[in-house]
């Protein structure tokens, strides 16, 4: 892989605020897991090879209360099941790479690096399959160290969880408002949230967060296509306006414009079938 | 050794839902329809992430309690939809809920 230096410095500088935050978190989550019983080393590769906040926390979590192996393992797919549909919603990103290049871009898939890669994937044309992959491991080397130098602090640190569990909220926040670009999203969105906090509740499980995108992202895509089908003029399909018109939505528009030019020569090829 | 075990088996688990369907994916032509799914999961997982974080408590039950979390929430929502800028609305959104926990 031939890389220029500008391009890893560009992509890191990209990365940045993602590991930014996840030094507190990674901290905290090697404070926990030392508190649970792991030593550094097992630490240390608990991190590489789960690289999940949610589900290192869930191992520390139930290692405390002396939950069996088993029930940790099957809570942890149930709750990591959720990336069967990031990943799918990646996949047409990167078509071209290969089997090897996929094995290791979904083994450090996460929340964090799949929404840094997504809005990138989908606002810059420029951005390729190896930056995204480079983004996943500076946050994964961030990761690790944090967990690492958190399970060696351990006890003797105090951190404040409520606090600390809110970089992400404040991250996930931000994604989904650069996400929403139509009244039809944004309704999808709070239906999400809805559906979350009752199947959660529900369940008393995070399965419910997987029901709930499920639900929702399949309401939001029948009703996108009910509405242009039925009423192409609905107001539900209005952009929700940005503050200033910025490149990125320029970039944006390109993009569009490029995918209807795409769809038009496919119909054209259908009518020559025919 | 028996937490070796429960590592690595949860690297397993946890290495199972994300390469099998991205594989099957991205090797096959994929349906319209599926893309324009696909559009709306990311927005509806991040909302779910979100609602559950503020709203449903670690013992799953639903709570309207959390203030600073809720006030920092639309503070940050602010601030995206203004600077656009992912690191000002996550470090702000630190300050925020620090302060807020710590003087409400």
């Amino acid at each position: 892989m031939k890389k220029e230096p500008a391009n890893w410095l560009a992509v890191l500088k990209i990365a940045m605020p993602l590991c930014l935050s996840y030094i507190p978190i990674g901290l905290a989550c090697g404070v926990l897991l030392h508190a649970g019983g792991l030593n550094t080393w097992l630490v240390a590769l608990v991190s590489l090879i789960v690289y999940s906040g949610g589900a290192q926390f869930l191992i520390a979590t139930m290692l405390t209360i002396h939950a069996p192996i088993s029930q940790i393992v099957i809570m942890l797919f149930f709750l990591e099941l959720r990336y069967a549909l990031l990943g799918s919603s990646l996949s047409h990103y990167l078509k071209k790479s290969s089997h090897k290049f996929i094995l290791g871009f979904a083994f450090s898939l996460n929340d964090e690096n799949y929404a840094v890669n997504y809005l990138k994937f989908a606002t810059d044309k420029y951005w390729t399959p190896s930056n995204a992959l480079l983004v996943e491991h500076y946050a994964l080397y961030t990761w690790a160290f944090s967990n690492v130098v958190g399970s060696l602090i351990g006890s003797s640190l105090h951190i404040n969880l409520v606090i600390v569990d809110f970089a992400l909220t404040a991250l996930f926040l931000f994604m989904v408002t650069m996400q929403v670009k139509r009244r039809l999203t944004l309704l999808t969105a709070i239906l999400a949230g809805a559906l979350s906090a009752f199947f959660c509740v529900a369940l008393k499980s995070t399965l419910g967060i997987v029901i709930a995108t499920l639900l929702a992202s399949t309401a939001g895509f029948l009703a996108d296509r009910v509405i242009r089908s039925m009423a192409p003029g609905s107001s539900l399909l209005y952009k929700v306006r940005g503050p200033s018109g910025t490149r990125e939505t320029i970039n944006e528009q390109e993009l569009t414009e490029e995918r209807l030019l795409k769809e038009e020569q496919e119909k054209d090829k259908d009518h020559d079938h025919e | 050794m028996n937490d070796l075990a429960l590592v690595l088996l949860a690297g397993v688990a946890a290495f199972i839902p994300r390469y099998f369907p991205m594989l099957f994916f991205s090797k096959r032509k994929i349906p319209d329809w599926f893309n324009e799914w696909m559009g709306f999961v990311p927005v509806s997982l991040f909302t779910a992430l979100i609602v559950k974080q503020i709203f449903v408590t670690s013992t799953y039950a639903f709570s309207v309690g959390n203030i600073a979390a809720m006030i920092s929430a639309v503070l940050v929502i602010v601030i995206a939809y203004f600077t656009r800028s992912m690191t000002l609305s996550v470090v702000l959104g630190l300050l925020l809920m620090w302060a807020l926990t710590t003087f409400l």
